[in-house]
């Protein structure tokens, strides 16, 4: 088994209106896949979907080789990791005791919370209330969280938003070291380019909810050699909206 | 469970939603207290307490129910934590966890107002012996309407970001359920609002109580009990906790 997510006919209408429309979805195991689009294109209701935050109206999931459905759900999930749209934690609660929770609502060992500290390095920072932490902070605190259980995969929506230059990049190696590291799978979300280039090695565009292009990203780079990887994307996205 | 209701105790570190409910609890006692003064009052008290505990009860343990359901279900809206909830666990084990320890908090101040209430009619000197069997009863018919009141509340939170709604919905239904205690003449009134209970579950009467001389000439007796309004309670609250269970569990995040 060589993919571990897999679409098929993935649809979600929100009163009538497609919000992702027949997406065929798949990513192989043990790499980063960068799921890029402009904003509103449908990215974070597909992530969701995966996750099944919400319903799909159309469609089937199948993640590690096993169909998402309301049996199978917790125990799907049980290996995924998630950091979606902003960082959740409890503002009045110090990193180490937001971890706290999660460890103890995933089961996993207590030391689990020291290693994923480490790994964002947050661990001289642990005993600060998360209401007092930057973004960037507040980021790889989510993201600390999604790595607690060490999951085989790990869903991440704009990991890098808001965050200043220094703080994308270190996000990016961060994300960068983890299939390598920990054997784990990587989907990252993005609506920059840049940002899936220098991160990714497959690729799906998606724009008004379809999937444009899915594929290695070096690929989408053959596609015509006399365009810039910006003109490609566009070109596949309508050039609705800018980079 | 336990894990899960031992989390919610974790998360409230720093929020102090119990001392919140103590303070709440102890202006209820602080007005209750000092009416008690009058030689008739203390002649009567501990029906007098039967008597008029209902109509405090369903104004304050409505309000606290709406403090309660909000300190703790906001934590979560604030901080986006749902979403990573209903990814580790399955979403009816959130919502019961949350509504157990909310309940526990209600239940124990409950107990603890109850237990004043009596504490102080000794104290104040209250004639005869306390009427345990009536208090026992007056607990249960307290503690179901509020914890009827506690899953409707604890739903709205649960489900709306803006505690506003939480807040607003739970403030007209305990005025209108205080409202509705005077009317006795119109019963359906008190058994169609949840807040109404307090009222409908009463089973204790003044009788000769005049403006000239107050209670100088009067008494209370314990008139039947509704076992009606207590079974229709009860299908309330379970179907109150089924339909708010299911809401929270179709909600998209």
């Amino acid at each position: 088994m060589n993919e571990i997510v897999k679409t098929a006919g993935l649809t979600k209408l929100y009163k009538g209106v497609a919000a992702v429309s027949d997406l065929n979805m798949s990513v192989r195991k043990g790499r980063i896949y960068g799921f890029l689009g402009p904003n509103g294109a449908g990215k974070t209701t597909t992530l969701k979907m995966l996750l099944s935050l919400i319903r799909p109206t159309n469609g089937e999931i199948e993640i590690m080789g096993r169909r998402m459905e309301a049996k199978s759900r917790i125990e799907i999930l049980r290996n995924i990791g998630s950091l979606i749209e902003s960082p959740s934690f409890y503002g009045h609660l110090t990193g180490a005791e937001n971890l706290r929770i999660l460890q103890t609502l995933l089961d996993v060992p207590k030391m689990n919370i020291d290693k994923v500290l480490k790994i964002v390095r947050l661990d001289n920072q642990r005993s600060k209330k998360a209401s007092a932490y930057s973004l960037g902070m507040k980021q790889r605190l989510g993201l600390a969280g999604a790595l607690l259980a060490f999951p085989k995969l790990l869903i991440l929506d704009e990991p890098t938003n808001g965050l200043d230059p220094a703080g994308i990049q270190e996000m990016r190696e961060l994300i960068k070291s983890l299939p390598t590291q920990f054997g784990m799978t990587v989907i990252v979300s993005s609506h920059l380019l840049s940002e899936i280039d220098q991160m990714a090695e497959d690729i799906g565009i998606i724009a008004k909810g379809k999937m444009m292009y899915q594929g290695k990203l070096e690929d989408l780079h053959n596609i015509d050699r006399n365009k810039s990887l910006e003109e490609i994307f566009l070109d596949l996205t309508g050039r609705e909206q800018s980079l | 469970m336990i894990k899960l209701i031992k989390c919610e105790f974790m998360k409230t570190r720093r929020r102090y939603v119990f001392l919140t409910a103590l303070t709440v609890t102890a202006a209820m006692l602080a007005w209750i207290y000092p009416r008690h003064q009058s030689a008739d009052l203390i002649r009567l008290g501990w029906m007098a307490n039967l008597y008029e505990l209902p109509l405090i009860n369903s104004i304050f343990m409505p309000l606290l129910s709406i403090i309660v359901s909000s300190r703790l279900c906001d934590i979560e809206h604030k901080g986006v934590m749902l979403k990573q909830l209903a990814v580790t666990k399955k979403r009816s084990q959130i919502y019961d966890a949350k509504l157990i320890y909310g309940l526990i908090i209600m239940i124990f101040c409950l107990i603890l107002s109850w237990g004043m209430t009596i504490t102080f009619g000794y104290i104040a000197g209250f004639e005869g012996e306390v009427p345990i069997r009536l208090y026992l009863l007056y607990f249960l018919f307290t503690a179901t309407p509020t914890i009827a009141v506690y899953i409707l509340q604890h739903t709205l939170s649960l489900c709306f970001k803006n505690q506003g709604v939480t807040f607003f919905s739970g403030t007209i239904g305990t005025f209108l359920g205080a409202l509705s205690l005077f009317f006795p003449q119109l019963p359906w009134l008190r058994r169609i609002l949840v807040w109404g209970y307090y009222g409908a579950l009463s089973f204790v009467g003044l009788f000769g109580w005049t403006k000239e001389n107050r209670y100088k000439q009067a008494h209370f007796e314990v008139m039947g009990i509704d076992r009606n309004s207590f079974i229709i309670l009860l299908f309330i609250c379970i179907a109150m906790y089924i339909i708010g269970r299911e809401i929270f569990k179709r909600k998209e995040l």
